[in-house]
């Protein structure tokens, strides 16, 4: 079985001054030629968790390998590992060419090595014809490729990014990113990045970790997470809009279950057996407003009242109150009812997702016995 | 990262002796200053005295009072440089902060008058006071003002005119305009938004630039040299007359004026310290 | 933050150009404003430096002295003075090579000890505040009193040569006034000691304002202390380099009051600097004229030199101030 190339075992950093941990006992692997975003808001550890891998600050516990080998100790600078820091921080007094060479001068590499290296990372990096421009005449995004291709120069195990498409203008972002996912596939980089931004994590990464207050909430592929999310934050924190969120309880009705919040009621369909274990307890019921679809008002299981209606180019997002609940729903970009009216919708059952209401970890309602 | 290293103890001992080095010249004029006569001229030169007095200052003061010692008198007393410096120093820092402050607000705000305005300004500083000093006695003798305090403070100002211009621009500079234009959209006439916004708001570096050309001012000594007679003495004038007068072997009492010309500047450094590189690179460094 | 935006050498644009919607009727306008408040400093620029500056150039074409009568009566040698002084004064051509050798002397030293002084001050230590202050002492005192002061530390009987024999035995110590190399190392190490603060605060102030990420991004790139502070930090403070060493030469060629104080230029004229000569000249000598005329060649002298050791910067210096 082939060794991970990062692996944080039980990672914990605590300061003197403060009550809770930074990053309290984290476990990651990640595999090799795998980008993994680290996502979370401000203050949840993602950013320290980073500068402990680098070997900017050192873990009160807990281990970090790379390629199997423990790296705590081994000082800053003697990882191989490459960072790419927020703001690039490349060297203005420089050209491109002496930004990129350094790792390799430093080493006291021979020459040819070193122009070599340089012309294969500027090439990969479309930055052949800049390599004697002066770094602070570059643009953004030039600068963030000279601090890439700085660090690819002295060909590290890992590459860490701290957030990377933060500071880039729209179009900017677009061609950054096809550039890290070129790179990504050409060379075979393990990549993790640290990111605030869901859109930045959901567009360039294999897995991402999200991260609160220290803790990872769940670490799953990107392509799945957002439907399949473990935990209530987790939830609120992709999509956007982000998944409605509604607490209630469910009861059975007839011969069927339903979820019910106030007057909110959305039958569930099924039998009621094992219906005792459903009707204890909270539950938060989560509905992506993906899953939702407008429907003829006489059929459709919802009926509610579109209040808002927000065009965003390929797809349009309506905000439909129903009794005291509204729903976010996105929609074609045509065919959508207009503001006021009345509406139907219909919900994709196999779409549905349900957190414990104590909890708010998701349960798996499939198991308790409604009918596949 | 550099800045988080601790001392280590061979470092610190480098940092011991250059700390000795520096303050040493200053411990020994102190203990000069308060050495008994007797301690003047030994051979080799005494360290601290063994009967410190402050016989040496009141002398400053008092030509015969060293005679008590069984010394000459001193030639003449320290109290008109003394107050002469005062005098001119105060005079030509008020003066030269005042016409810098507008210098600065103009400049800053309004561009300079011409590319060579700043060229013209710092030249000033660059040219050789001694020569400068040539015509001011001709200009000077023609119109009476040789051996006055006004001549004096004339050139003061003049001479001080860069740095205080400049320095106080740099205040200005952070400054930003839309306080000013919101002043003036307020309905202030400019002048008033200058008056009463812009200077209120830069009153730190106000003071410290005053300090600053008062302590251009109070340590000047080649146009006072050449211009001082019988009227106007300050006291680098006095300590150099001090010096020379004597054949140099009144070091108690010299080094007594030396303490007192040091101690106003000392307290005025400390004071603005945290402007000094900005004072002295014109307003190209701020600390 | 030094992002060189720190070094402003020239002009700043003018507050907007055109008036402000609501800007009050009443009042100056922009144009009269600039005016009004420079008015006062070019005043006293012109009646203060121009006119004299001017008289005296007038005077450096004349054969002037004050025993001659007035100054508007007197001969006009066109460039006599100048050419005197240019090819045949041995003294001037001297003190000109005395001045520059103890200014590259001084700023030399000033840098390095600077240098160390505030490399030193960027780590953790406590009384830190305090001892700054202490290392700033020196170059609040008065340029006279340094003078003096050295001049007593460098007597014969005095506490450097007591040190010097306590090392070297009873008749090692020299005779600091009396013999020319050692009367100029006395000059150089009493200006070294009244200055070095300055390049101290400047150079402490630059690599305080070094922006952290790119040292880091050296380390993580696996640079030693050594490779960060000379292939990073250093190129970084060139432009505060540069500041300290021109306002200092700006200075140091106009040496005058300590040297006067510590040996009146002697040995004979073995400390002679520039501003000391052209003092002698027109104040001992009462030759005036030629005075004028030496000072002008200072001035047209350093001006080329601040222009030339500036031109390579020129363009950095000038493309980021505001």
């Amino acid at each position: 079985m082939k060794k991970p190339k990062l692996e944080l075992v039980s990672l914990k950093k605590e300061y003197d001054n403060a009550t809770v941990a930074a990053v309290d006992g984290i476990d990651l692997s990640i595999e090799a030629g795998e980008t993994v975003a680290l996502l979370g808001p401000s203050g949840c550890g993602k950013s320290t968790t980073l500068n402990m891998i680098v070997g900017l600050e050192e873990p009160t516990s807990g281990d970090i390998q790379i390629d199997g080998q423990s790296i705590i100790g081994v000082p800053l600078g003697k990882r191989n590992v490459g960072l790419v820091f927020q703001d690039y921080a490349v060297f203005t007094t420089m050209t491109v060419r002496q930004n990129l060479a350094f790792g390799l001068e430093i080493r006291h590499a021979a020459r040819p090595e070193i122009v070599r290296a340089v012309a294969e990372v500027a090439g990969l990096l479309d930055m052949s014809d800049r390599l004697d421009v002066r770094a602070k005449d570059l643009g953004g995004s030039e600068l963030q490729r000279v601090a890439i291709g700085r660090t690819l120069v002295t060909k590290p195990a890992i590459l860490l990014l701290d957030e990377p498409l933060s500071n880039l203008e729209a179009a900017a972002r677009l061609a950054m990113r096809r550039e890290l996912r070129r790179l990504q596939s050409e060379i075979g980089l393990t990549i993790i990045y640290v990111t605030h931004d869901q859109v930045e994590a959901l567009s360039l990464a294999d897995r991402i970790a999200v991260m609160r207050a220290g803790k990872i909430l769940q670490v799953e592929k990107t392509s799945v997470i957002s439907e399949r999310p473990d935990h209530i934050f987790v939830a609120s924190f992709l999509g956007s809009p982000p998944m409605n969120l509604l607490k209630g309880h469910i009861e059975a009705k007839d011969d069927a279950m339903v979820f019910r919040q106030g007057s909110f009621s959305l039958p569930l369909g099924g039998t009621s057996s094992g219906d005792a274990v459903f009707a204890k307890g909270p539950f938060t019921l989560g509905i992506r407003p993906e899953s939702l679809r407008f429907a003829p008002k006489e059929t459709a299981p919802l009926t509610g009242q579109v209040l808002l209606v927000e065009p965003r180019g390929p797809e349009v997002v309506l905000t439909v109150k129903i009794g005291a609940v509204q729903l976010k729903v996105v929609a074609p970009p045509v065919g959508y009812p207009v503001e006021g009216a009345t509406a139907g919708l219909a919900v994709d059952l196999d779409a549905l997702v349900f957190f414990d209401g104590r909890t708010n970890r998701r349960v798996d309602v499939c198991q308790a016995g409604r009918p596949n | 990262m550099m800045h988080t290293k601790k001392l280590s103890f061979p470092l610190a001992l480098l940092m011991a002796a250059a700390l000795v080095l520096v303050l040493f010249p200053v411990f020994w004029i102190v203990m000069t200053a308060i050495k008994p006569p007797t301690d003047w001229n030994a051979s080799p030169a005494i360290w601290a005295p063994s009967h410190p007095t402050l016989i040496n200052f009141r002398t400053l003061f008092d030509p015969d009072a060293i005679r008590e010692y069984g010394v000459g008198g001193v030639s003449q007393s320290a109290t008109k440089s003394v107050f002469g410096s005062i005098f001119a120093s105060v005079m030509a820092t008020a003066l030269s902060v005042l016409v810098g402050l507008f210098s600065a607000i103009g400049i800053s705000r309004y561009g300079n008058g011409s590319r060579a305005t700043p060229l013209i300004i710092l030249s000033g500083r660059m040219f050789p006071p001694a020569a400068i000093a040539v015509p001011f006695v001709i200009i000077f003798s023609n119109v009476g003002l040789t051996d006055s305090y006004t001549g004096l403070i004339a050139i003061y100002v003049a001479v001080t005119l860069p740095f205080s211009t400049w320095m106080l621009k740099s205040f200005v500079d952070d400054v930003p305009r839309e306080i000013e234009e919101a002043a003036m959209i307020d309905g202030r006439s400019r002048l008033m938004a200058h008056l009463t916004v812009t200077i209120p708001l830069i009153r730190g570096g106000l003071f410290a630039t005053t300090m600053f050309i008062f302590i251009l001012n109070w340590s000047e000594f080649m146009f006072a040299l050449v211009l001082s007679y019988s009227n106007v003495s300050t006291i680098p004038v006095q300590l150099a007359k001090y010096v020379t007068a004597t054949a140099g072997t009144l070091y108690g009492v010299q080094a007594a004026l030396a303490v007192l010309a040091i101690v106003p500047l000392v307290i005025v450094g400390y004071a603005i310290q945290s402007h000094l590189a900005r004072g002295m690179t014109f307003g190209a460094i701020k600390q | 933050m030094l992002d060189s935006r720190t070094i402003e050498l020239t002009e700043t644009p003018p507050l907007a150009a055109a008036p402000l919607r609501g800007e009050s009727k009443k009042g100056l306008g922009i144009a009269a404003m600039a005016q009004l408040l420079t008015l006062p400093g070019q005043i006293v620029s012109v009646l203060v430096l121009v006119v004299p500056l001017l008289v005296a150039l007038y005077m450096s074409f004349t054969d002037w002295s004050p025993t001659r009568g007035s100054l508007f009566n007197a001969q006009f040698v066109g460039f006599e003075n100048y050419s005197e002084l240019l090819i045949w004064d041995t003294r001037f051509l001297y003190a000109v090579i005395r001045t520059v050798l103890i200014s590259a002397a001084c700023l030399s030293l000033e840098f390095f000890f600077g240098l160390g002084l505030a490399v030193l001050f960027l780590r953790e230590f406590r009384g830190k505040s305090i001892l700054f202050s202490a290392f700033l002492t020196p170059m609040m005192i008065l340029p006279v009193v340094v003078g003096y002061t050295f001049w007593m530390l460098f007597q014969s009987n005095g506490p450097i040569n007591q040190i010097i024999e306590l090392l070297v035995g009873p008749r090692g110590a020299p005779e600091w006034f009396r013999s020319a190399p050692f009367a100029i190392v006395a000059v150089v190490l009493t200006e070294v000691w009244h200055w070095t603060p300055l390049f101290f605060l400047i150079l402490l102030s630059g690599l305080n304002s070094v922006p952290e990420n790119p040292v880091r991004a050296a380390v993580i790139l696996g640079a030693s202390p050594r490779q960060v502070f000379w292939r990073v930090v250093l190129p970084m403070l060139k432009p505060v380099i540069i500041v300290a060493f021109v306002i200092r030469s700006m200075e140091i060629i106009k040496l005058f009051d300590e040297v006067f104080m510590l040996t009146r230029g002697g040995p004979g004229s073995a400390t002679e600097t520039i501003s000391l000569y052209i003092y002698k000249l027109a104040f001992n000598d009462f030759q005036l004229a030629y005075g004028a005329a030496a000072a002008f060649i200072v001035l047209l002298g350093s001006l080329l030199l601040i222009h030339l050791l500036l031109k390579p910067v020129r363009n950095q210096l000038l493309e980021v101030s505001r």
